[in-house]
């Protein structure tokens, strides 16, 4: 086990941002930590960091205690900050540069390390720039690369993808993914769960300081009695619809979006079907139609009962 | 030394701020270096009087007291004419006519009280001057009257005359040359306190500000290296470039001045300007501590700064600042630097006693050092606990 953390508490007066914390990272792995803003992410991170210390619980990386003494620990780990933590004044390699040295002191070994990671997250053409004449995107790849730069073994992500474009968000996630398969292990926080769901092997989501739910996506999904979530385009609009459809077996609601009927099914088979059946033999015309899978956000929603997408 | 270095390149990203102080530093010092001096102070010449001289008393003592005035004045030759001797005063063309009365030297040997006309420019300093010189003449005659019974007018003359002729030397010496030098290295180093206090706080508050942003901060805490050698590179890399700043701000004197600075004297300027860069780095590093952004760093460095030049004695001598000023002015550093500087500026001889005032002040500095040290060290812990 990389990091295993017990029972964790964090107060700050009286709020409890860690209640009763558990997480245990394999190795190899690209763990999730999924959940709104506010819920315990950063803190467990920090906790875990050991950048804030906690009121009772245990935590352990590379089976040992972590603490803020840790030194042959920290040597192992490199760590994205959800801020951009670099330095304004220096320019994309020095910060690089400077980062890397705080890990490596052979200067030869350190320059062709630092020389990976700018080609690694592509600023190779931005090397003498500084960091205010980057782009949003751009920005967050060097903070990414002053992480990375002496090839730790377990990498921590907290929310790297936050005020990015789509281009630099792929970039990213597709660094992430490299990063995994050259041997690191990965704990990424976000609370975009169409990232996690994409790049993730296990996830925990969390909701006020505690995890309520652990397991792959599709054990997380199966979890939940919500089925697929049905969207057909009526062509002839007759508010009738809604009543016979809400009255088919396994579906849960149903409503009108302009045009669009959008229906949602409990787990079970033949749903869409069934469904398709009901407006053909009501001779009603149809467009086009999706079905989709149910997402991380309805799992969070059966087990909390709001939105996950309300709190980013 | 990672953190060490990246202090620097961060100096080296705001050195166009630092180098305005740096450079109008060395402008005003050469500038305020000249203008500050007094050669008056650096030179003796004596000047002679014009005067003019009539004697109606057919005397040796009359005789005497002409040859005693023309040893000291130039004797004009003038008529006795009220109004050619009016035109002559109002003119400059004498600034001084003695008329010795008839029965002068026979009234002065009876004992009777002598008087001897005169007509001078009205409070003029040559007025006093031969005022004294004629007085001289007939006290010293008179003493011999009083104390020698039975001396002839010739006599009394040569007594008078042999007296008149002791003179003291005017000679002037080397240390009056060297209090004129040291007044202007004086004024320099004094000068120096304003710039390197401004350049000290926008160094020192740029780099600590920066590293003590909350993200870079906690990178920083999350890598492997320790707080100790963290700390250790700030403080020496701080150090060094307060003591660059120093030698950078100590360099127009040594060209300036030469020999001069490597005398005892020139010496003292520079361990008191020395003790001085510790103490405006200490205060420095507490203002970075207590500002919250770059705008907050340059107000500091310019009310601080230049408050404490102006309430010390930098940029208005001592000499001419109200006792209330000068009262808040001991509470910075700035006013006991300055006040060393003035004592050392003033001194002629480099003695135990001359020097102890130095020495204290000097730790009275240090003492500033101390204090913001310790309140930087306070604030930072509340801040963690916080």
């Amino acid at each position: 086990m990389i990091i295993k953390v017990n029972n964790l508490v964090k107060r700050y007066d009286d709020l409890i941002a860690l209640d009763h914390f558990n997480l245990e990272v394999k190795e190899g792995e690209i763990f999730g930590l999924l959940g709104p803003n506010g819920s315990g992410k950063t803190t467990a991170i920090n906790c875990i960091l050991s950048l804030l210390k906690y009121d009772k619980g245990t935590i352990e990386v590379y089976g040992r205690p972590m603490a803020p003494d840790a030194y042959d620990i920290k040597r192992n780990i490199g760590i994205i900050m959800q801020n951009v933590a670099v330095f304004d004044e220096l320019t994309v390699y020095e910060n690089i540069d400077y980062f890397c040295g705080m890990y490596i002191k052979d200067k030869k070994k350190r320059r062709e390390l630092v020389e990976e990671a700018i080609e690694f997250v592509e600023l190779d053409s931005f090397r003498k720039f500084l960091p205010k004449k980057l782009s949003g995107g751009l920005l967050r790849r060097l903070n990414i690369a002053c992480g990375i730069a002496h090839k730790p073994k377990l990498i921590i992500l907290d929310e790297p993808t936050v005020a990015v474009d789509p281009q630099s968000r792929r970039k990213i996630l597709e660094g992430i993914r490299k990063l995994n398969d050259d041997g690191a292990t990965i704990v990424y926080t976000s609370h975009y769960m169409e990232e996690v769901e994409e790049i993730c092997t296990r996830i925990a989501i969390m909701d006020k300081g505690k995890v309520i739910a652990l397991g792959t996506k599709d054990e997380l999904k199966g979890m939940i009695n919500s089925g697929e979530k049905i969207t057909v385009e009526i062509l002839e609009h007759n508010p009738d619809i809604l009543e016979g459809v809400r009255s088919l077996p396994n579906i849960v609601s149903a409503e009108f979006n302009d045009n669009m009927l959008v229906a949602k099914s409990r787990r079970g088979k033949n749903n869409l079907s069934a469904l398709l059946e009901y407006l053909r033999s009501s001779q009603i015309n149809v467009g086009r139609i999706y079905s989709e899978p149910p997402t991380l956000n309805d799992v969070f929603l059966e087990i909390t009962g709001k939105e996950l997408r309300d709190h980013a | 030394m990672q953190v060490y270095k990246a202090l620097f390149k961060i100096i080296h990203k705001n050195l166009p701020q630092i180098t305005i102080y740096i450079f109008s530093f060395l402008v005003v010092a050469v500038i305020m270096s000249n203008v500050g001096s007094n050669p008056a102070n650096a030179d003796f010449s004596e000047t002679r009087v014009n005067i003019a001289f009539f004697s109606y008393d057919d005397s040796a003592l009359s005789d005497g007291l002409e040859s005693s005035l023309s040893n000291i004045t130039n004797m004009i030759d003038i008529p006795d004419d009220r109004e050619k001797l009016q035109d002559a005063l109002f003119f400059r063309e004498v600034e001084y006519i003695v008329r010795v009365p008839k029965g002068f030297a026979e009234d002065l040997m009876k004992g009777k009280d002598v008087k001897i006309e005169k007509i001078a420019v009205p409070g003029s300093v040559s007025e006093v001057y031969l005022d004294n010189v004629i007085n001289k003449y007939i006290n010293t005659a008179k003493m011999y009257i009083s104390n020698m019974k039975g001396l002839s007018d010739k006599q009394l003359t040569d007594f008078v005359m042999k007296d008149l002729e002791q003179k003291a030397e005017v000679k002037l010496i080397r240390k009056v040359e060297e209090v004129s030098k040291s007044q202007k290295v004086g004024y320099h180093f004094n000068y120096m306190a304003y710039s390197l206090f401004a350049v000290l706080i926008l160094g020192v508050s740029t780099v600590m500000l920066v590293f003590n942003k909350k993200d870079l901060r906690n990178r920083n805490l999350c890598s492997p290296i320790t707080p100790k050698s963290m700390n250790t590179q700030l403080i020496l890399g701080n150090l060094s470039y307060a003591v660059l700043a120093w030698l950078i701000m100590i360099m127009p004197s040594l060209f300036m001045f030469g020999s001069f600075m490597f005398t005892a004297k020139g010496m003292f300027f520079l361990i008191n300007s020395l003790v001085f860069s510790l103490s405006a780095l200490c205060i420095s590093f507490l203002i970075s501590i207590l500002v919250k952004g770059p705008g907050a760093i340059s107000a500091a460095a310019n009310v601080i700064s230049l408050g404490s030049s102006f309430i010390s004695g930098v940029l208005v001598p001592q000499e001419l600042l109200g006792s209330t000023v000068l009262r808040i002015g001991s509470f910075t550093p700035t006013y006991w630097y300055v006040k060393s500087n003035n004592i050392i500026a003033g001194m002629t001889e480099l003695t135990l006693r001359n020097i102890t005032p130095v020495l204290y002040n000097m730790l009275i500095v240090f003492g500033f050092a101390v204090a913001s040290i310790a309140v930087a060290l306070v604030v930072t812990k509340q801040k963690r606990t916080a």
